[in-house]
């Protein structure tokens, strides 16, 4: 799997470096003009919107990245070359995942990082007031956008892989697995989301803990159902790509 | 004689239409072995199925007695006819990936072929012209010491220069322990390389045989057999 990863890096790189030291440079840059002393408060925030905006920027380009990666091995002639190599699918989408994760985890730790010195410039009362009026459960909500996303790109990649598996010779078979892909989507938020979240959220009030139950807000459980997720479609596409592979 | 393949009835459908038709065939060890056909006749979707790449529809095919899979991707080395190297490497880049994933890759062996292939190590992929490609994947498919090579259309689009090359390559490559199927359209410039011979056409073998007792019995060459029949 090591191997593959460096592959997938190597192939990358100059890409990686860019993104990650433009969101650093852009960061910098704005912190350094809010830590001028003629810069006034009420502009703060606008520095805020900027970085945050950047942020988002390289997010998206990592997600779409992070479904790419599958893609072309699928779709496009490279795939000779990576459904060749005596690998198991797991491995083969394991590497591209990692990838994915550890670009996750960089991303997370610039922008918690410039966002903490950023809220730390704001005036004492405002930081207060925003501490008081939010009921955010920081980490646990961190960790839910995380996996959610994660689990997003997986189940786009769950659906592509359909394409090229059991559905390849099915007429309309990318709509299809868009079709598929929504329907995902619907049943794990109505069908898998609710009952357990309801469930829970009785039994929190029961025993009087409000925290980490709702899942807009992030929580705990909500990180866990999302890694039972993760492991489903794990499993499932990397099965697929070893044994039903019609490229 | 150990058989390295062996495929039984096997098919392969493309929505309605038939790629293959019930194909039976083995393929012995230390042979070199040639599909021949026209295009469209199912000769890279019998190649695919091999190297793994496809499923079959219907049948049984089996590479050292196991379905293709990860162990038969470790004993197989596949030539496709598309350009399927990634995009962002180099030569060398394509040595090392092929070195790290495949542990029966002879570096030394790939070197000396380059060398004999007129290619620097150097060079991108992207910028390689028709034939210098199909001299590089060709050098990359035989520096490996596979049990079976899987040869789709190693001659098409290449010019006569590069075709020797390429046909001195598989030459030298032959060994008593490996097998080679190639696939090809061009036959009177891999004649003389084939012991065994299938002519595929519309998905099934037509005719078969050993070359020599083919050319023999029916007084011409492959070449002209081929023409007959097709």
């Amino acid at each position: 799997m090591m191997t593959l990863l460096k592959y997938e890096i190597y192939r990358r790189w100059i890409w990686l470096v860019l993104r990650y030291a433009a969101l650093i440079v852009i960061g910098a840059i704005l912190l350094n003009r809010v830590s001028s002393p003629a810069y006034q408060y009420e502009f703060i925030g606008e520095s805020i919107g900027k970085f945050a905006l950047t942020s988002l920027v390289i997010f998206i380009i990592i997600i779409v990245e992070g479904i790419n990666m599958l893609k072309e091995d699928l779709f496009e002639e490279c795939g000779y070359l990576t459904f060749t190599i005596p690998k198991k699918g797991r491995t083969i989408l394991a590497s591209k995942l990692v990838l994915l994760l550890l670009q996750l985890i960089l991303w997370t730790v610039i922008t918690i990082g410039f966002g903490s010195i950023f809220f730390s410039k704001l005036p004492y009362h405002e930081m207060v007031q925003i501490e008081t009026q939010t009921n955010f459960y920081f980490f646990p909500t961190v960790l839910f956008i995380l996996t959610a996303f994660f689990n997003f790109v997986l189940m786009i990649h769950f659906s592509l892989t359909l394409t090229k598996t059991l559905l390849v010779n099915k007429k309309y078979s990318g709509l299809l697995s868009i079709g598929i892909f929504f329907f995902l989507v619907y049943l794990i938020e109505k069908v898998y989301y609710g009952p357990f979240l309801n469930q829970i959220k009785h039994i929190s009030i029961e025993i009087g803990s409000r925290s980490n139950i709702d899942l807009l807000s992030g929580g705990y459980t909500a990180v866990f159902l999302n890694l039972i997720l993760i492991a489903i479609f794990f499993t499932a596409t990397a099965y697929l790509l070893e044994k039903k592979i019609n490229i | 004689m150990e058989q390295v393949l062996k495929t039984t009835q096997l098919s392969k459908y493309f929505y309605q239409k038939k790629a293959l038709d019930k194909v039976d065939l083995s393929i012995e060890k230390g042979k070199i072995y040639g599909i021949l056909g026209p295009n469209g006749g199912g000769k890279s979707t019998f190649l695919k199925i091999a190297a793994g790449l496809l499923k079959p529809s219907q049948g049984e095919i089996a590479i050292d007695n196991k379905e293709p899979g990860v162990y038969t991707k470790s004993i197989v080395s596949y030539l496709p006819e598309t350009n399927y190297l990634y995009k962002w490497m180099k030569i060398k880049d394509a040595l090392n990936f092929f070195k790290d994933l495949y542990t029966d890759f002879d570096v030394k062996r790939a070197r000396k072929s380059l060398k004999f292939m007129e290619l620097e190590e150097e060079e991108k992929v992207t910028s390689l012209s028709k034939g210098m490609m199909g001299r590089l994947k060709l050098t990359l498919a035989l520096s490996r010491k596979a049990k079976l090579y899987l040869l789709d259309e190693p001659l098409n689009g290449i010019d006569p220069i590069s075709r020797e090359k390429i046909i001195t390559s598989i030459l030298d490559s032959y060994s008593e322990k490996a097998s080679i199927l190639i696939c090809s359209h061009l036959i009177y410039y891999i004649e003389k390389l084939l012991d065994y011979v299938f002519f595929l056409s519309e998905g099934r073998i037509i005719l078969s045989g050993n070359a020599e007792d083919l050319r023999n019995k029916r007084g011409m060459s492959i070449d002209k057999l081929f023409q007959e029949v097709f």
